[in-house]
């Protein structure tokens, strides 16, 4: 059974999917401390103190609001695994908790420590307060006030996280699960004839076309090793090669690619399967596919060769766009910011490039959905 | 349309031509033709210039013609296949074309899926009538195939003369017929020049009531001492004269074109 590694969470116990963030994250904390100090500015502005006060009036209230808003996070963070185990609702309800009970007990060791400084020293000090309920309770207000903001910022923003990331995903699911049904129909058609001239041919290309569309019916996320991948579109011209027969050439430069690095399925398939559609069927004495692929340091590329026709028309190059374009989306997807997809377009010669790194080399733990019924053919 | 369909099905066998790129599909078609009792298969041909050739040499009274071809298509193919003075008649086979087999409903023209069933096949070669030029030209606007054809068939006799659209200088309208110059002489086709126009926009330039030139092939503009506008073309010595009425589009058209 060929399950995707994660499922999609059903709003419990995926912490990745929990609407509160991680506030133990260094951004996270550097946001705090930021927010902490521009509130801190803007309370001291509102108190309109006077301009000789306002200076010790903020250093106050900033050093409040950050004790405050850093053993919030901590709370939360201590937390977290605990809240994204809870329904959405009893969540909400225990963070806002959570948030006011620290609030709380800061206040209420803050008006110890002032109870402190004047047993000690005999006057009150400025700095801490004096009066216990005059001091804890409009905190306890506005921690629930502002916390249930907060949360409620947090949760809103979340979902919309939640939904592009959905619509992409559908977007790229809707590109790639396209089989081309020229591509399945002539291939059917192809086996027909097979079936009673050449039965062994025959059944050696269906055993290839099931491996094709496998792969292709997969997770559109699904990553498979370098290795595979080649095999998949080895596959895919083996189908190819029964229809076009000798005016299908395709030269594999494919030895120096690191065999078992990590990238998404599909990505040299439909490079070729653009380069015969476009390139080779529409000349009749066929030609010739390059397929290179080289490390270049830490960076894998791959190309695709293949001439184009004197003639191209408007459809065919809007499908090859299309293609392009999925692909994109996928090794964006899979290496954000670190791939690139490169075009050339000169001399007869169509070149389709694709540069993205080295990834988890060797036995590479918590590989998604691998497909399971590619195996490397001898 | 019903004689062409009586002479069909006649008691001689049918002479079926075999037009498709592919080996399996060629390979598949003939062995269930062979199996239908009053085909027989006289050729196969693996593109459309191909099989003008072949009907040309074998005259067959049916040709199978795959949609989808490298160089010209199935639909261009049965084009050319309409001028012929006894055109054969047509099935067109397709994997799968959707702007195709619309046409091929909206046109009533017969036509198999691929991978094809022996008695679809067996019903289509019954029913199959040749098609007429106007239901051939709609076909290709329909489907977006062959609606820009990439050659100009030109009729001797029985015989057909195809000439590449990128190798015509011009058209010229006479009394009765449509003389196309072309790198390799002239010949006489059958075709209206407004149609030509519409076809081949915006390579070839009207510049006269009766003359299509193609911008390809403009070299100068000249004006002679009457005030007369005047093309030189770089191939051939002659020179075509722009009329009054249409020189300021066509002097546009030159223009930008390049």
């Amino acid at each position: 059974m060929s399950a995707p590694a994660t499922a999609p969470g059903n709003g419990r116990g995926d912490e990745r999917d929990f609407f509160l963030p991680d506030f133990c994250a260094a951004r996270a904390v550097l946001a705090i401390v930021l927010i902490a100090a521009l509130l801190g500015f803007v309370l001291a502005l509102a108190r309109q103190s006077t301009a000789d006060g306002f200076w010790f009036d903020l250093a106050r209230t900033t050093a409040f609001l950050l004790w405050a808003g850093l053993l919030c996070a901590a709370v939360l963070c201590r937390a977290r695994p605990w809240l994204a185990g809870k329904a959405l609702q009893p969540g909400i309800a225990w963070s806002l908790t959570l948030m006011v009970g620290t609030i709380a007990g800061l206040s209420e060791v803050v008006y110890l420590l002032g109870r402190l400084w004047t047993a000690r020293l005999g006057s009150p000090s400025a700095i801490l307060p004096d009066a216990h309920w005059r001091f804890v309770l409009p905190n306890i207000l506005i921690a629930t006030v502002v916390g249930a903001l907060a949360l409620r910022y947090f949760y809103v923003s979340q979902q919309w996280r939640r939904s592009v990331e959905l619509e992409a995903r559908a977007r790229i699911h809707a590109l790639q699960a396209r089989i081309r049904p020229h591509f399945l129909f002539n291939s059917m058609n192809t086996i027909a004839a097979l079936t009673r001239s050449n039965p062994a041919q025959a059944e050696e290309a269906i055993e290839d076309l099931a491996d094709l569309f496998r792969v292709s019916l997969n997770d559109a996320r699904a990553q498979i090793t370098l290795e595979e991948e080649v095999e998949i579109a080895r596959t895919y011209q083996r189908i190819e090669q029964l229809r076009l027969g000798d005016r299908l050439q395709v030269r594999w430069n494919v030895a120096d690619l690191p065999p078992r690095s990590i990238v998404p399925s599909l990505l040299l398939q439909p490079l070729l399967e653009n380069a015969i559609g476009h390139g080779i069927e529409p000349l009749p004495q066929g030609g010739i596919v390059d397929v290179r692929g080289r490390l270049d340091g830490a960076t894998i590329v791959l190309e695709v060769t293949n001439p184009t026709p004197a003639r191209t028309q408007s459809p065919s190059r809007r499908g090859n766009r299309m293609a392009l374009e999925n692909i994109r989306q996928r090794m964006e997807l899979a290496f954000p910011g670190r791939a690139a997809v490169e075009v050339d377009d000169a001399e007869g010669r169509y070149t389709v490039r694709l540069r993205f790194p080295r990834v988890g080399d060797g036995p590479a733990p918590g590989t998604p959905a691998r497909p399971d019924g590619v195996t490397p053919r001898s | 349309m019903d004689e062409s369909k009586t002479t069909l099905v006649g008691a001689e066998k049918l002479r079926a031509l075999i037009v498709d790129d592919e080996a399996p599909a060629r390979e598949r078609l003939r062995r269930l033709l062979e199996e239908i009792d009053e085909v027989m298969v006289v050729g196969e041909a693996v593109n459309g210039m191909e099989a003008l050739e072949r009907c040309a040499a074998l005259d067959p009274d049916l040709v199978l013609l795959d949609v989808r071809m490298p160089g010209m298509d199935g639909v261009e193919t049965a084009r050319h296949l309409g001028t012929l003075e006894e055109p054969p008649a047509v099935i067109f086979t397709t994997a799968y074309d959707e702007y195709a087999l619309a046409a091929f409903e909206t046109e009533a023209v017969g036509y198999l899926l691929k991978p094809v069933r022996r008695e679809k096949l067996a019903r289509a070669v019954r029913h199959a009538a040749r098609l007429a030029a106007p239901q051939l030209t709609r076909l290709a606007e329909q489907s977006q195939l062959g609606r820009r054809r990439t050659q100009v068939c030109a009729r001797l006799g029985e015989q057909l003369r195809l000439v590449p659209v990128e190798d015509v200088l011009y058209f010229n309208a006479g009394q009765k017929y449509v003389t196309m110059r072309h790198r390799g002489g002239r010949e006489l086709i059958d075709e209206s020049l407004r149609a030509l126009e519409q076809e081949f926009a915006p390579d070839f330039i009207r510049i006269h009531r009766n003359s299509l030139v193609a911008r390809r092939y403009v070299h100068s503009v000249e004006r002679s001492a009457e005030g007369h506008l005047f093309l030189r073309l770089t191939e051939g010595e002659e020179t075509l004269q722009v009329s009054r009425r249409h020189a300021a589009e066509a002097l546009r058209q030159i223009r930008t074109g390049h």
